[in-house]
C-alpha cells in the first residue's frame, strides 16, 4: 500500500523543475516537501496530481502505474494554494463538487458534507457564498472540498501560505490532528519549516528539483545532509573544518562542512571551573567566550559570542533564564560545548 | 480626497457639452413626438411601423444567437490555453470591431454581391445582413467572456479535474456557469448594436422588408420628410436600447464582484484541445479576414480582369460629372480633417469627463457616460436637424456629432486609468508645493499617455467609419470617406462599384493603421 514517485522529471524549456525525484509515501502517513520558493516542489505536487504530464518517470499506486491517469480518474484530492473555491457555488456545493463527478445521490451528499463540515469546523455555513468567508473559512472549505470524495492520497500545496500569523499556528495544530485521525496519506508542500515539523511526520527537502534528504524531523533537524540544508532549517554555526584545528573533539577533515548544534550548547558564569577530566576526549568542553553582539527576538535572546581559544564566533540562542545575567556586549563568559554538538556533514 | 477647483471646472464643462450637444437634441426630439399627438397616433395606429419593430428585434435576436453559437467555443479556447501568436490573433479579433461599417458591407459586397467573387449574390437577404453581423460581434463575444475567464478558469479547473470533471465536465460546471454574466453582458452588447444596425442594412440589403427602425428613421427623414413619425420611431428605439443599456450596465456591475482577475501562465493546449483550437482559429479567420481579403482583392483588379491594378484607385480620384460626386482626395482630406477635430474635441470633453468622476464628486456624470452609447447615430443626426438647423449649413455639425459618439469610447478608456493612478503621488506632489494645476500637468498627465493613446485611437477610428449621424448631416462639399463610398454604391455601373471598392480601401487601410497604434498599448473598461 504505497505512493512511489520514480525519478520524475519535468523541465520547462532550460529550467529543471523536477530534476529526478524519487519518493516512497506510506499508508495513512504525512510527509512535508519542504524547500524554499522556486525549487520545484509546487511542481512536483502536479505532477502527483496529473495536472502536469512529467517529461520522464513514474508514479505508481499500489503496484499500478498510473502515470498516464488523467487527473479526474486518479482521485487525489489537492488543497491549492489560494484554495481555487468555486465562486458560483455555495459551501455545500463546493464541498460536494466531487461527490457529484461520483454520481452520489443527494442524499448521501447531503450527508456526507455534513460530517465534513463538521469535521472542518464550518457545521451552518452550508449556504454561504465563498466569497463571504475569511482566509481561514474558506481554507477548510478547500480542505472539506478535497476530502469529501475519499481520496487515495491528498495533497497540500502551502496551504496556509495565505493565512495570517496566528491562524496559521492554530491551523497548524488543527491539520496535524486531522491528518493523524483520517485514514489518508498526504504530502503537504510549504517552503515553512515548522509548518513541515508540525504536521508531518517526515519531511523531504526539495532544492533545485532535486530531493536533498528525507527523515523524520529528529533526523533532518539534527542531522542535516548538507550545509545548505543547515542553513535553510536555521542553524547558523556552520564552519569548514579545516577551520577548526583549535577545538578539541571537532571533526576533521579535508574541507568537509561542519555544523554546531546551538541547541546543546550551554552558557556558564564566567568563574565557572573546568569540568573534571577535562582535556581531549572529554564528554564537553568548556571555554572562555566573549559577547560581541546581543539582539532580541521577542522573548528569545540570540547572542554572538567570540571564542578565542579556538578562534570562532558562535551563534548562540536562548531564553533569560539559561544566561546569568543580562548580557552585555563585551562580557565574559564561558562557553559548555558537549562533543555531540559537533555534526559532520555530507556536502555542502 | 477633497475635490479641486480643477476637478469641478472639469465636471461643469463636461455637463454643459453634454446637455447642449446629447440631451437638448433628445429632449427636441421627445417634444417633437409626443407634442405632435397626431403622429404618435399615426404610427401606433400603422401596421408598418410595429411589423419593423419586430423585424429589427428578430433579426437582432437571431444575430445574438448566432454570434455567440460561434464566439463561446472560441472564448473558452482562449482562456483555457496558451498558443504561438495568441497576442496576435487577439489584436486581429478586433479588426472588425473597429473596421467602419461600410468598409465591411463592401466586403461582403466584394464576397456575396452582384458582382461578388464567389458568384453567389445573397445581396438583399436576412443571411448576409446576419453574416455580417456575426463578423463585426464575434469578437465581442471572445474578448468579453474570455477575458473575463482567462484569469480564473485554468486554476478552477485544474481544481476541477482533482474532483474527478475532466475537460468536458469542467467546462459544463465550472467554465460555463462563470461566463454566465459575461456571456449575457456580451450578448445584451450584441443585441444593441444589431438592434440600431444602419450601414449593413443600407449597403448590404436595401430593401424595404429589411429596414431595421434606424433605416426607417433615416428614410422617413432624409428622403420622406416626415419628422413626426421619424421622431416617434426614434423615441420608440430609445425606450427599447435604453432599458438594455441598463441591463447591460447591472451586468458589468455583477462581473466587477464576480472573479479577481489573476495573472497567472496557460499551459498549451494538447489532444482534442489542439483539435478544437485549430478548428476555432480556421473559422475565426474565415470570418474576420475573408471579406477584408476580398475587398482588397477586388479594389486592386483592373477592368479587363488584370491584377494588381489601379484602375479603380484612378477612377475614384477622377472628378465625376455627376454632382456630390467626392472625389478620392476630396473624401479622405474632409474625413482627416474632421476625424482630427472629433479626437481632439473627444478627448477633451473625454477627459474632462473622466477627472470629474474619478477625482471629484461627479459620481452622477458616471452613470450618464453610457448614455450615447444608446443613443443611435442616426438619433444623434435627427436629434441636431431638429434643434440646430442652423449648425446643418455648417460643417461642425459632423465633429460634434463624431465626438458624442466616441464619448463613451473615450471615457471608458480613460476612466480605468485614472482610477489606477495612485492617489498617493498626489498627495506627494501636494507636500512638494504642487497645486491641483499643476499636480494635473507634472504628474497626472504623464502617466496617462498610453491611456489617451487609446482613447485618441479609438475617437480617430469612431470618426473615420462614422456613416448615420454623418449621412443626415453631410453637405456635398463635405462628404466622408463612407459617404462617399455610400453615394458610389447608389449609382448602376462597374465603374462606381469599382470606385466605391478603391475608397472603401483606403479608408480600411487608414483604420487599420490606426487601430496599429490602438493595440499598442491597454485595454479599455469594455
Amino acid at each position: 500500500m504505497s505512493l512511489r514517485l520514480n525519478e520524475l522529471r519535468k523541465h520547462y524549456g532550460a529550467t529543471r523543475a523536477v530534476d529526478g525525484v524519487t519518493l516512497e509515501l506510506g499508508a495513512r502517513e504525512t510527509l512535508a516537501l519542504l524547500g524554499p520558493s522556486g525549487c520545484g516542489k509546487s511542481t512536483l505536487l502536479r505532477l502527483v496530481a496529473g495536472l502536469e504530464p512529467p517529461d520522464a518517470g513514474r508514479i505508481v499506486l499500489d503496484d499500478e502505474d498510473i502515470t498516464a491517469l488523467p487527473p479526474q480518474r486518479r482521485r487525489f484530492g489537492m488543497v491549492f494554494q489560494d484554495y481555487a473555491l468555486f465562486p458560483h457555488l455555495n459551501v455545500e456545493r463546493n464541498v460536494a463538487f466531487g461527490l457529484v463527478e461520483l454520481r452520489w445521490s443527494k442524499p448521501d451528499q447531503h450527508a456526507r458534507v455534513a460530517e465534513l463540515l463538521e469535521l472542518v469546523g464550518l457545521t451552518g455555513l452550508e449556504g454561504r457564498r465563498v466569497q463571504q468567508l475569511s482566509g481561514g473559512q474558506q481554507q477548510r472549505v478547500a480542505l472539506a472540498r478535497a476530502l469529501a470524495p475519499r481520496p487515495e492520497v491528498l495533497l497540500l500545496d502551502e496551504p496556509l501560505s495565505n493565512l495570517d500569523q496566528s491562524l496559521r499556528e492554530a491551523l497548524k495544530d488543527e491539520l496535524r490532528n486531522l491528518l493523524a485521525r483520517l485514514p489518508v496519506r498526504a504530502i503537504y508542500v510549504t517552503h515553512d519549516q515548522s509548518e513541515a515539523f508540525a504536521v508531518a511526520g517526515r519531511v523531504a527537502i526539495m532544492r533545485d528539483g532535486r530531493i536533498t534528504q528525507v527523515g523524520t524531523r529528529e533526523e533532518v533537524l539534527e542531522r542535516p545532509r548538507s550545509a545548505w540544508s543547515a542553513r535553510f532549517l536555521g542553524h547558523r554555526n556552520l564552519f569548514d573544518a579545516a577551520a577548526l584545528a583549535a577545538v578539541p573533539d571537532a571533526p576533521t577533515g579535508d574541507g568537509d562542512p561542519v555544523l554546531l548544534r546551538a541547541d546543546m550548547v550551554t552558557l556558564l558564569p564566567p568563574d565557572a571551573p573546568d569540568p573534571a577530566g577535562g582535556g581531549a576526549g572529554a564528554e564537553a568542553a568548556v571555554t572562555d567566550a566573549t559577547v560581541r553582539r546581543t539582539r532580541r527576538d521577542g522573548l528569545r535572546w540570540q547572542l554572538e559570542l567570540d571564542v578565542p581559544a579556538w578562534s570562532l564566533a558562535l551563534a548562540w540562542e536562548g531564553f533569560a533564564r539559561e544566561l546569568h545575567e543580562p548580557p552585555r556586549e563585551g562580557a565574559g563568559l564561558r562557553v559548555r560545548v558537549p562533543r555531540a554538538a559537533w555534526v559532520r556533514l555530507e556536502e555542502r | 480626497m477633497r475635490a479641486s477647483w480643477v476637478s469641478t471646472t472639469f465636471g461643469v464643462a463636461a455637463s454643459a457639452f453634454l446637455a447642449v450637444f446629447f440631451l437638448l437634441p433628445l429632449a427636441v426630439i421627445l417634444a417633437r413626438s409626443v407634442g405632435d399627438g397626431r403622429a404618435l397616433a399615426e404610427v401606433a395606429s400603422n401596421p408598418f411601423y410595429w411589423q419593423r419593430l419586430g423585424f429589427t428585434t428578430g433579426q437582432a435576436l437571431l444575430s445574438t444567437a448566432l454570434t455567440v453559437a460561434l464566439g463561446l467555443p472560441g472564448a473558452l479556447l482562449f482562456a483555457r490555453y496558451a498558443f504561438p501568436g495568441k497576442r496576435l490573433w487577439t489584436a486581429a479579433f478586433t479588426i472588425p470591431f473597429v473596421m467602419p461599417t461600410v468598409v465591411a458591407g463592401i466586403g461582403f459586397l466584394a464576397l456575396f454581391g452582384p458582382r461578388g467573387l464567389t458568384g453567389l449574390d445573397l445581396r438583399g437577404t436576412l443571411a448576409l445582413v446576419l453574416l455580417a453581423h456575426v463578423f463585426y460581434n464575434y469578437a465581442i463575444v471572445v474578448r468579453m467572456v474570455g477575458g473575463f475567464l482567462e484569469g480564473a478558469a485554468p486554476r478552477l479547473l485544474d481544481a476541477a479535474s482533482t474532483l474527478g470533471a475532466g475537460a468536458w465536465r469542467g467546462t459544463l460546471r465550472v467554465s460555463l456557469p462563470l461566463a454566465l454574466p459575461a456571456l449575457l453582458a456580451a450578448s445584451t452588447l450584441v443585441f444593441l448594436f444589431c438592434f440600431t444596425s444602419f450601414g449593413v442594412i443600407l449597403i448590404l440589403a436595401p430593401s424595404p422588408g429589411l429596414a431595421t427602425l434606424e433605416v426607417e428613421i433615416y428614410q422617413l427623414t432624409a428622403h420622406l420628410l416626415e419628422l413626426g413619425p421619424a421622431a416617434v420611431l426614434v423615441v420608440t428605439q430609445l425606450v427599447v436600447v435604453g432599458a438594455i443599456t441598463l441591463l447591460y450596465t447591472r451586468m458589468q456591475a455583477r462581473m466587477a464582484v464576480a472573479l479577481p482577475a489573476r495573472a497567472e501562465t496557460l499551459p498549451r493546449a494538447h489532444g482534442r484541445g489542439r483539435w478544437l483550437l485549430g478548428l476555432n482559429l480556421t473559422v475565426a479567420a474565415g470570418l474576420i479576414l475573408t471579406p477584408l481579403l476580398a475587398l482588397a482583392v477586388q479594389a486592386l483588379e483592373g477592368a479587363n480582369g488584370a491584377f494588381p491594378s489601379l484602375d479603380n484607385l484612378a477612377g475614384a480620384a477622377r472628378a465625376s460629372g455627376v454632382l456630390g460626386f467626392a472625389t478620392l482626395g476630396t473624401a479622405l482630406r474632409n474625413s482627416l480633417a474632421f476625424a482630427t477635430a472629433s479626437t481632439v474635441l473627444a478627448l477633451v470633453v473625454g477627459f474632462a469627463f473622466a477627472y470629474a468622476v474619478a477625482r471629484g464628486r461627479w459620481r452622477v456624470l458616471d452613470q450618464l457616460s453610457l448614455l450615447p452609447l444608446a443613443t443611435s447615430p442616426v438619433t444623434l443626426g435627427f436629434g441636431y436637424l431638429l434643434a440646430f438647423p442652423l449648425l446643418v449649413t455648417h460643417p461642425w455639425g459632423i465633429p460634434i456629432a463624431h465626438a458624442l459618439i466616441a464619448f463613451p469610447f473615450v471615457a471608458r478608456a480613460l476612466l480605468p486609468a485614472l482610477r489606477g493612478l495612485d492617489p498617493a503621488l498626489a498627495a506627494a506632489a501636494a507636500t512638494l508645493g504642487a497645486g491641483p494645476g499643476r499636480i494635473l500637468r507634472r504628474v497626472e498627465l504623464p502617466q496617462l499617455g498610453p491611456a489617451l493613446l487609446t482613447a485618441a485611437s479609438f475617437a480617430f477610428a469612431v470618426s473615420m467609419g462614422e456613416f448615420g449621424a454623418t449621412l443626415l448631416l453631410v453637405r456635398p462639399q463635405y462628404a466622408t470617406l463612407p459617404v462617399a463610398i455610400f453615394n458610389r454604391l447608389g449609382r448602376p455601373g462597374p465603374q462606381h462599384y469599382g470606385a466605391a471598392l478603391a475608397l472603401a480601401l483606403v479608408l480600411m487601410l487608414v483604420t487599420g493603421a490606426v487601430m496599429v497604434l490602438l493595440q499598442r498599448r491597454g485595454r479599455s473598461e469594455f
